[in-house]
């Protein structure tokens, strides 16, 4: 008995450890200024999550709180732990895209990406004050 | 309500603390372009101290508050002799230093397996007490209103005592007060170390609502933002900064009738308002008239 | 080792020739109405952006895209003034400064809506090598920016000492009390100010973009910062101290950036300046006069 409570606390203890949720990105400029059609994979312990509620917001780092998108719920996509996205930003450039998961996982995911025309990129780290100009 | 409403509610009320922040020196006579400064600080120490090192949320933004102070009281003690525009520029300065600071500031250690911690220009990722601790958007709203409302109190409170105008008075007319007998220099650092501990308060509830901040988060737009809430809401009460931060953010984020052109619309409705109300909807005369009117034996 | 420090100092000259400018039309509105303009920078910006739509439209060639810069300067300080600083002449500084944020605000939104892409080129003012002075390298467009500060700085000092609308403004500087009791049309005077001073940064701006080939909206806080900076390093209020505070500060952040890094240019920067005005040395605080800003 107390061996199947050890095992199942470090089983428990497993996956508080990889606990925290990870996704990517990958978008493609619709052709539309400046609307991006996303698609989301989220996963967690290096196995996709599926049946999460995420909803998307954007927010640009260099310009915080002077633009607002509209928050976007995103739909299940073609395979587990891929959701699909559409994001109507105001400009190009550097957006700080907000992932907020609810439902079996209660998260929020900030990830920094350079959208241009033709899709988005992860944004490169930056090395110190961003140029002027 | 959505979360997304919850959300912009919250905003406003975290973003109230630092209004207040800007509006309190503002009374005393003081113009400062740093306080985002003093939100930054609360924002990092308070991430820091419940991501890093495992404190509970309140204890953490009381270690924040006090940190808030003693930078305020940092930047205030060389700097609050100085009047007007001097003033300003030095509470810019220091607080543009400040952001370089976060900027070069690596303080990263391992916990529960995740590298945690302020990575410079990268920012502080994984502040997550709310979620670790199944905090609703609900319930921190609610938790955000209900320190709003307890300084609000305080400060109505204030306002109607000898402290007040004291305060006040130090704004107007600051020689006539020292002739009155009033330590001008202590008070003032008084006020500035309460303005820094407000807006440090802010920054700790905002680190924790939205789980990342970084340097960029608090730069000069900020600072200039929070004088602007202030002085729109109108500098006849604490009641104003609220008025403040609510129009901006709750209208503009709330409607997108404007599509693109929110600020133009914004913007220009402030610059005419100020036109007419130069110190704010909620302005001393206003309150006076409010005041009588509410006190008035019928 | 002195090669780098000479170059340093002729980078840092020439970068303060921009910064000069700058201060001096920040000074210009700031000796005249006792204000700071918050907007002075977004009018500038947005000039720029005029040039670069024009440019994008019509591949204008760059003395155009001077004018049209100067000119969408101008335009956008005039309504700023009429706006933000006319209707509080008498009334608090601050209201006026939140205003000018105000219509900051307004520019940058107005600027992105018509130019949405967060970069933009922008025709380059010379295409060719930089200069060779011996070991040393200036680059064309440095030498363009000197002679530019040097030429406006010398058409000011003609404008205020050589003419009767020079003597009204340094007479408004000097009191605007008294300016006003002689007969000087303040509202008008300040007009013009105003657009002398968006002129100015119009001109500091067009020489700024061209020579880094490229446009953001970022240019507007930017150009505000550096100008209040540069301003405020050679002592508030003084003509010739915007002019020395703005290669000052080109020198300081050229040595820094060399010696200490990117992000400490910026960092000794604010930090000269906070030191001067905690030490508060005379020079630097000669307009303690002015009544506090509400």
């Amino acid at each position: 008995m107390k061996k199947f409570l050890l095992l199942l606390a470090c089983a428990a203890s497993t996956s508080a450890l990889a606990q925290r949720p990870q996704a990517e990105l990958s978008c493609r400029f619709t052709g539309t200024d400046f609307v991006y059609d996303c698609v989301i994979r989220l996963m967690r312990a290096g196995r996709p999550l599926d049946g999460v509620q995420i909803l998307l917001g954007a927010d640009m780092p260099s310009m915080p709180m002077a633009h607002n998108v509209a928050p976007v719920k995103a739909k299940p996509g073609a395979k587990p732990g891929e959701y699909q996205a559409r994001l109507d930003l105001e400009m190009t450039g550097e957006w700080a895209v907000k992932l907020r998961l609810s439902g079996p996982v209660r998260d929020q995911l900030v990830l920094h990406y350079e959208f241009d025309e033709k899709g988005a990129r992860p944004a490169p780290k930056r090395s110190g004050t961003p140029p002027r100009k | 309500m959505d979360e997304y409403t919850i959300g912009v509610l919250t905003n406003v009320g975290l973003f109230t603390f630092l209004a207040l922040s800007a509006y309190l020196l503002l009374i005393a006579g003081e113009m400062s372009f740093g306080q985002q400064a003093f939100f930054g600080v609360g924002a990092y120490s308070g991430g820091i101290l419940t991501a890093m090192y495992g404190l509970q949320l309140p204890l953490a933004a009381l270690g924040a508050m006090v940190l808030g102070a003693l930078a305020a009281t940092l930047v205030g003690l060389p700097t609050l002799r100085l009047r007007g525009l001097y003033f300003a520029m030095a509470t810019l300065a220091a607080a543009e230093m400040a952001r370089i600071l976060f900027e070069l500031f690596h303080f990263q250690i391992e916990v529960e397996g995740e590298t945690t911690g302020p990575d410079g220009t990268q920012g502080f990722r994984g502040i997550r007490w709310v979620f670790e601790h199944g905090v609703e958007p609900l319930e921190y709203m609610a938790l955000v209103y209900a320190l709003l409302l307890v300084v609000l109190a305080a400060f109505l409170a204030v306002e109607r005592s000898r402290l007040g105008a004291t305060l006040r008075s130090l704004g107007e007319d600051p020689e006539l007060a020292a002739s009155l007998g009033v330590n001008v220099g202590r008070l003032k650092l008084g006020v500035a170390a309460v303005a820094g501990a407000l807006a440090a308060l802010g920054g700790v509830l905002f680190a924790h609502h939205n789980t990342y901040i970084e340097p960029r988060n608090f730069d000069i737009m900020l600072g200039v933002h929070s004088l602007a809430y202030a002085l729109i809401g109108g500098l006849g009460t604490a009641l104003g900064p609220l008025l403040g931060v609510a129009l901006d953010i709750g209208v503009l984020e709330g409607s997108r009738i404007f599509g693109g052109a929110r600020m133009i619309v914004f913007g220009g409705l402030v610059a005419v308002l100020l036109v007419f109300r130069p110190r704010g909807l909620l302005d001393e005369r206003v309150v006076h008239w409010f005041g009588v009117r509410a006190f008035k034996r019928s | 080792m002195l090669q780098d420090l000479l170059q340093n100092t002729l980078d840092g000259v020439a970068l303060g020739a921009s910064y000069a400018l700058l201060a001096v039309g920040f000074t210009l509105i700031f000796g005249v109405l006792r204000r700071v303009n918050l907007s002075y920078g977004p009018a500038i910006m947005f000039g720029a952006y005029c040039a670069t739509w024009t440019y994008l439209n019509f591949q204008a060639g760059l003395l155009v895209l001077g004018i049209v810069t100067v000119a969408g300067a101008v335009l956008a300080g005039v309504y700023v003034e009429r706006l933000c600083f006319a209707p509080h002449r008498q009334g608090s500084a601050i209201a006026a400064m939140v205003a000018s944020f105000a219509l900051w605000m307004q520019l940058e939104e107005a600027a992105t809506l018509a130019l949405p892409k967060h970069l933009y080129a922008f025709p380059a003012l010379y295409e060719g090598d930089p200069l060779a002075l011996g070991p040393l390298s200036l680059r064309i467009e440095s030498l363009a920016m000197l002679g530019a500060a040097g030429a406006i700085s010398a058409l000011l000092w003609t404008i205020l000492y050589r003419t009767r609308f020079g003597l009204a403004v340094r007479a408004i500087i000097d009191s605007p009390t008294a300016a006003s009791l002689a007969g000087i049309n303040l509202p008008r005077v300040s007009l013009l100010v105003f657009a002398l001073a968006s002129a100015i940064g119009g001109v500091a701006g067009y020489l700024i973009v061209a020579s880094h080939g490229q446009v953001t909206p970022m240019l507007g806080m930017w150009a505000t910062l550096k100008g209040l900076l540069a301003m405020m390093l050679g002592g508030l209020g003084s003509l010739p101290g915007a002019v020395v505070g703005g290669l000052a500060l080109g020198l300081i952040e050229a040595h820094s950036q060399w010696f200490l890094g990117p992000q400490a240019r910026d960092l000794v920067a604010y930090l000269l300046l906070f030191a001067l005005l905690a030490a508060r040395p005379a020079w630097m605080t000669r307009w303690t006069s002015t009544r506090s800003a509400s």
